[in-house]
């Protein structure tokens, strides 16, 4: 009941929420001045320009001019992107799987990589391997990713020349058909092995980048949870009743640490999203963060809007998700406190 | 203040007695501060940036007019390190690696120091109202810092700073917009919880006034958290300032990290990677500094957490 509750607040909460970020997200748009002036030239008079303001509705007072722009965007017109030189919602599709395939397989090598480090370090307190972990995490969490980037790139693209850069090889995307637009699955479903590792291939790099600090967050959270679990009672009557400290770790203490790691791992989703802006810069990814980049650099309005609220309402999203899961694993959380 | 002076004095305990309690309290976190060595080496990191930092003008020949743009020296350009005149090389545009790099200490002390300040005063106001009035101003604050906090932060600053325009004084502001709502949070909860306090309680029935309270009893204990958070907070912002740098949203040929990372990019393909390594290292090492100062405040300050 607690949480039926719990859920109705939150999704009641919901679409305040959203109105607030549109709301700044308008007013970011007007900061720098009238809109108008993408469409502007040098040969036009006055009255053209007029002609032009009242076409869009910009002599409108803004709040008008804010429900104008809200009422489009949700019956789905999010503004023509300069950069794109289409309309923003015929290339967010492809620009979104793009990103989406490279923030899960960062997200995959992230979520392994940290639980296991994590329950490595958290079962060796305070011995060697738990110092090397902590050196790790914290370095992890201090690293530019573009920086980051530019290291591996230097020494496994340029000196050693293992890796690619790009997506993919463009012959190789050229022999399978793409229904999913998610290159590994395509790759998959075509049946070739070929194209399987050629996605794989490009994958490793930007992966590994943008999972960095991501592990790292992760790590921390695994060990320090652990080594709480490890001081519960339970734990000491696991072992007093004879069960092997392998099977203490695996059955009763990592499970009860993974609850907050679950948390963790929730919101670092947005980390994740938000890191694709340098590392589709520097690997030539061609998804929504490079594309984002090159709007922020051209002044490209509608594409930076459309970006902005669509990474918000999917950060508002996954956030209440992972409210609700935690509150499912972990029944002693007081909700809403 | 006028609220302090009506104070009745048969209440006022002489200052010398909590400020010496203060003093000696602050001299023993410092000794259990310095036990910590990881803690120990991050501060003499701090230490030397901002030796570096304020010895920029004296330790180099300051670019003339404007020292924080980059010098260009078009004799010597792609120079490696170790040429002369150019210890750590020189950019594709002749820029010295060096001089980059103190310069944009002083950048990023700058940068971080104007944010944290910033930030932490619009944090603890907001924060303040919202958590000692509580009610609907409460309600009201909260609601304003979810929104916020709705949209991811390096999303958010980078779409304020461009919309802004590219500079550097852009990137500043972009970030004080962003920030302040963590500390607004963190102010918010601590108070809450502090208000609860026997003591906060003792000090209303001797008649202290509500602001008294607040200014002697309440804000002086919640401000624990947000010295560690600001710790953080001084190394985490030169990193996502020197990203939107990276990304463009500063001055082209400013002396700063983010921007000397940038120059430097273009020419790794060649092997040319000296450009963007020694510029990368120190922003990496300031976050790090910072990190490590913070997580070594937080064992002292708030025992209850383990380290993470």
């Amino acid at each position: 009941m607690q949480i039926r509750d719990y859920l109705i607040r939150r999704l009641m909460v919901l679409p305040i929420l959203l109105i607030g970020v549109s709301i700044i997200v308008f007013t970011l748009t007007r900061i720098g001045g009238s809109p108008i002036g993408i469409y502007l030239s040098h040969e036009m008079t006055p009255e053209e320009v007029e002609q032009l303001e009242e076409r869009y509705g910009l002599n409108e007072p803004l709040p008008v001019q804010y429900l104008a722009w809200a009422g489009g965007v949700l019956s789905g017109d999010l503004g023509w992107s300069g950069v794109a030189v289409a309309p923003v919602t015929a290339v967010f599709g492809d620009k979104l799987t793009a990103t989406m395939e490279l923030a899960t397989a960062a997200g995959i090598v992230a979520v392994t990589l940290g639980i296991t480090l994590g329950t490595f370090a958290g079962s060796r307190r305070d011995r060697l391997p738990d110092h090397l972990t902590r050196v790790f995490s914290v370095s992890g969490s201090s690293m530019p990713d573009f920086w980051f980037a530019i290291l591996l790139l230097i020494v496994f693209w340029v000196y050693l020349g293992w890796f690619p850069i790009g997506r993919s090889d463009p012959a190789i995307w050229a022999s399978i058909a793409h229904p999913t637009g998610l290159y590994t699955v395509d790759s998959l479903m075509a049946g070739s092995w070929q194209a399987l590792r050629d996605a794989i291939w490009h994958l490793i790099l930007p992966a590994m980048t943008l999972g960095l600090a991501t592990t790292a967050i992760i790590t921390r959270m695994m060990r320090s949870s652990l080594v709480e679990e490890l001081n519960e009672d339970y734990v000491d009557a696991a072992r007093a009743k004879g069960l092997p400290e392998r099977l203490v770790l695996k059955r009763h203490a990592r499970r009860n640490a993974l609850i907050p790691t679950v948390t963790v791992i929730g919101l670092s989703f947005g980390f994740l999203l938000q890191g694709t802006v340098v590392v589709e810069i520097l690997y030539q990814w061609p998804g929504m963060g490079r594309w984002l980049a090159d709007a922020v650099l051209r002044g490209d309005q509608a594409t930076i809007m459309a970006y902005v609220l669509f990474t918000s309402v999917l950060f508002l999203t996954v956030n209440l998700a992972v409210d609700i899961i935690y509150a499912y694993l972990d029944r002693r959380v007081v909700l809403g406190s | 203040m006028a609220e302090v002076a009506q104070h009745p004095p048969v209440v006022t305990t002489p200052v010398s007695g909590p400020l010496a309690v203060r003093l000696r309290r602050l001299g023993e976190i410092v000794r259990q501060v310095l036990r910590n060595p990881v803690t120990v080496i991050g501060l003499v990191i701090i230490v030397l940036m901002f030796t570096m930092a304020l010895l920029a003008p004296v330790i180099t020949t300051p670019n003339e007019p404007n020292p924080y743009q980059m010098p260009r020296d078009w004799s010597a350009l792609n120079e490696p390190p170790g040429t002369p005149g150019h210890p750590l090389g020189t950019t594709a545009h002749g820029g010295d690696v060096l001089y980059g790099i103190i310069w944009g200490s002083r950048t990023s002390l700058r940068l971080s120091l104007i944010v944290v300040g910033v930030t932490v005063t619009i944090g603890t106001i907001v924060g303040s109202l919202a958590g000692y009035l509580g009610g609907k101003v409460d309600e009201f604050l909260m609601r304003v810092v979810d929104i916020f906090l709705a949209i991811p932060e390096l999303i958010f600053a980078l779409a304020i700073a461009a919309m802004l325009g590219p500079s550097f004084t852009n990137i500043i502001l972009a970030l004080a917009v962003v920030y302040w709502v963590k500390y607004a949070r963190i102010i918010r909860g601590q108070i809450m919880h502090i208000k609860q306090n026997d003591y906060v309680d003792s000090a209303r029935v001797i008649g202290d006034s509500k602001f008294h309270i607040y200014a002697k009893d309440v804000l002086p204990n919640s401000f624990t958290p947000v010295m560690v958070q600001a710790t953080m907070d001084m190394g985490s912002i030169v990193l996502v300032g020197a990203t939107l740098s990276f990304i463009g949203l500063a001055e082209a040929g400013l002396a700063e990290w983010g921007v000397l990372v940038s120059e430097g990019q273009v020419g790794i393909s060649t092997g040319r990677w000296w450009a963007s390594t020694f510029p990368g290292l120190m922003i990496f090492l300031w976050a790090l500094a910072f990190n490590l100062v913070g997580d070594g405040l937080r064992d002292v300050l708030d025992p209850r957490t383990e380290s993470r």
